[in-house]
């Protein structure tokens, strides 16, 4: 399946050239939680300024998710009037799929009466079928809600849609915004740091949360043909497996996230030696940098070479797969991976360490992958011809 | 795509014995429940009993679980043993956990936390449980299955959809079986949510082929289905046709059509363009309660009806446009059923169930 549009929007930049000027020069927008009112102290990646033309009040995970759309359809050649082509939609959320206003939800606790304002925005905010309906979409579409997996796995739904003959073009990523209720939630878990975020790194004390949403425009062939387009990525395997162990612990052998990679891989008929680089999960707990990190090494060995984007990012949830099978694609079109912001200490009990500085990369493959509550791991092999 | 097992819990029980008993009885009175959102305090709910659970193996794989995913886990449970595969060895099975709300009474639990205890201090157990993806993470577990496991929503289509997914997981190779079900649960808040955009039945009979006015009954319950391509002895039926909206039209003649009117629209009159004087209707949602993801207790219905070769009675027979309904349970040949769901921008979907 050819990759014919790139989208993206998150605390490192509008638009995927403000991102890798960012990527470039290491820049880290991370500060405190502007966007609400919170007693906590933990640094956030906040998307500061969010194009006006797609800022709909109370909205915010919908107005993020509309402007990677926009990038990525505009990249690809396709107008805002879609009713004219065989297009799916696939997004990936956390924050979206839930009636987690506090303040609706104070209102009712008080009083047994709420006003209906944000009901009505969360029924109307399915974030694949408001972007359908936005794009007069005439295939699929489906919101994911795989928690931090989501928009990885929601490239996967796309990509068997397309195998299936269900739709000729696919819009799929994820999309999330900074909310209240996983700040706490995650706060409740003790994951996330009162530091800016060190993927891997030796003395990593947990994730930042950040917002921002990634979108890609998927191909078949015969579509990017007839449309007269051209392309040199490609999205070449997709795997998914669950560790069927723990509602929020990865499993420790890493087995799922292994078989998700190797499903990926053989996916795209290619072996290990064949990536080029890998866009790790990276999220700077404990836990999931140990487990990723050692699978990683074991099946790579350590000459591989990997980096976390979180650093630039925070953990965008529903919306770190997409937004990191943009860049890990636009990373094998530009030739360079960026430096893993937050890493300065190698752990002695992680086999692999990120790259320290911005690094060539002139492979085919590049492989991306995620973990998420509840087990599930996923992966993407994205490829560059040509 | 074949069913080759199902599993089910609503209001009228938990197994497919209990609900070809409620097929078979017709309709009972929905349960009394408090509703402080009301004047008079008092309304109506199909809401499922998890109490008298005899699976302990399964009650301490999900020991911290919510009812939501209790549900799920017991559904999921059930679809793979009626199905009477014992032996997964070497195969891949997924999990597709279709949900138009999630766990959204955890979730209000999990706010209810913030509030009384400060942003520092509420229970990480609800938050874990309150992610949406909680169930089909609890069902992973619960059963060994270590296959693509993932969680949809899309209000009204979100069952049609992950049964459109399912059957490319399985025509792609990607698993040789799918878990493919859904799990909604009544709460306070969404009994008020309801309330304000809908209008209740205050005889707690939903009717089905009334379609404007139209009153609902919240409903709650988990079903699951285990499709492969393959067909065992035990097979329900085959889903022959996943069809979303225009592509309906060319639709194959049917022997019955089981809409999901269930006043969850605001007007269901829409539901009368599908229908035709040469096949009989029904429509089952007055035994489980209103959901936006009923198309898959509909679809049990269906299952059962395929496999035992049985139409059953619609358990609410007003039928004030003078409709060909199914009125009495008997004997029948049916070959293909349909299963029509509409959402609220009139958008309409098609499951096509056939006898094995």
């Amino acid at each position: 399946m050819l990759i014919t549009g790139l989208g993206v929007v998150s605390a490192a930049g509008v638009g995927l050239d403000n991102t890798l000027d960012s990527f470039s020069r290491g820049k880290r927008n991370a500060g405190r939680v502007t966007l609400f009112e919170t007693s906590l102290p933990y640094p956030v990646f906040e998307v500061k300024d969010i194009p006006e033309k797609f800022y709909m009040e109370g909205r915010r995970t919908l107005s993020l998710a509309l402007c990677a759309v926009d990038e990525a359809l505009g990249n690809a050649e396709l107008g805002s009037d879609l009713s004219g082509f065989r297009v799916g939609v696939c997004l990936g959320t956390t924050v979206a799929s839930q009636l987690n206003d506090i303040e609706f939800y104070k209102s009712y606790r008080n009083t047994r009466s709420a006003p209906m304002t944000s009901a009505n925005r969360y029924l109307k905010g399915n974030v694949a079928e408001f972007i359908s309906r936005r794009f007069k979409v005439r295939g699929p579409a489906l919101t994911v809600v795989n928690a931090c997996s989501s928009g990885t796995d929601a490239i996967g739904v796309a990509i068997s849609w397309l195998n299936n003959g269900l739709c000729d073009i696919a819009i799929a990523g994820g999309a999330d915004e900074m909310n209240i209720v996983p700040l706490c939630g995650f706060g409740s878990l003790g994951v996330l740091s009162s530091e800016l975020c060190m993927p891997f790194d030796r003395d990593r004390k947990g994730l930042n949360l950040g917002e921002g949403a990634g979108i890609l425009v998927i191909e078949t062939r015969e579509s990017v043909e007839k449309r007269g387009m051209t392309s040199g990525l490609f999205i070449s395997g997709y795997g998914s497996a669950s560790d069927s162990y723990h509602l929020t612990a990865p499993r420790p052998d890493g087995a799922g996230l292994e078989a998700s990679i190797s499903k990926a891989l053989s996916d795209a008929g290619i072996t290990l030696a064949d990536v080029s680089f890998v866009n790790a999960h990276g999220t700077a707990t404990t836990d999931n940098d140990l487990v990723e990190g050692r699978l990683l090494g074991k099946i790579f060995g350590a000459g591989l070479k990997m980096l976390s984007t979180k650093g630039y990012t925070g953990h965008t949830l529903g919306a770190a797969g997409g937004m990191e099978a943009v860049f890990s694609a636009a990373a094998l079109r530009e030739g360079w991976i960026p430096a893993s912001a937050g890493f300065e200490n190698r752990d002695e009990n992680i086999p692999v360490a990120p790259v320290v500085r911005k690094t060539t990369v002139d492979g085919r493959y590049a492989l991306s992958t995620s973990l998420a509550f509840g087990g599930n791991n996923a992966a993407l092999v994205l490829e560059r011809k040509g | 795509m074949n069913v080759l097992g199902m599993g089910i819990i609503c209001a009228q029980g938990r197994g497919v014995d209990r609900f070809r008993d409620a097929l078979n009885r017709g309709w009972q009175k929905p349960a009394e429940i408090g509703a402080s959102y009301l004047k008079d305090g008092k309304s109506f709910a199909y809401l499922a009993d998890i109490r008298n659970i005899a699976d302990r193996t399964l009650l301490k794989k999900m020991r911290r679980s919510d009812k939501l995913s209790k549900m799920a886990v017991y559904a999921a449970s059930e679809a793979f043993k009626n199905s009477g595969i014992e032996n997964i060895d070497g195969k891949t099975v997924g999990i597709i956990t279709a949900t138009a709300f999630g766990p959204h009474v955890t979730t209000f639990d999990f706010l209810d936390e913030i509030l009384q205890y400060g942003e520092l201090h509420p229970s990480p157990t609800s938050f874990s449980n309150s992610v949406h993806n909680a169930a089909s993470s609890y069902i992973s577990s619960a059963l060994n299955i270590q296959g693509p496991t993932l969680t949809v929503t899309q209000f009204f289509f979100s069952f049609q959809s992950a049964l459109q997914l399912a059957r490319s997981w399985l025509n792609e190779g990607r698993c040789d079986y799918v878990l493919v079900g859904t799990a909604e649960q009544y709460g306070d808040v969404l009994g008020y949510i309801y309330n304000e955009k809908l209008r209740a039945a205050s005889d707690g009979r939903i009717k089905p082929f009334d379609f404007n006015p139209v009153f609902h009954v919240p409903g709650e319950g988990a079903v699951f289905f285990l499709l492969s391509n393959r067909k065992t002895d035990n097979t329900f039926c085959e889903v022959e046709n996943i069809l979303m909206d225009a592509e309906t039209e060319n639709s194959p003649q049917v022997d019955l059509n089981i809409i999901d009117a269930d006043g969850m629209l605001a007007d269901e009159s829409v539901y009368a363009y599908s229908l035709s004087e040469d096949i009989p209707a029904a429509a089952y949602s007055p035994l489980f309660g209103s959901m936006m993801t009923g198309s898959a207790f509909n679809c049990a219905a269906g299952a059962l009806m395929l496999k035992e070769q049985i139409k059953y009675a619609n358990p609410v027979r007003d039928n004030p446009h003078g409709l060909n309904i199914v009125s009495e349970t008997k004997k029948d040949n049916i070959e293909l059923i349909r299963i029509i769901r509409y959402n609220c921008y009139g958008n309409k979907a098609g499951v096509y169930l056939g006898k094995k």
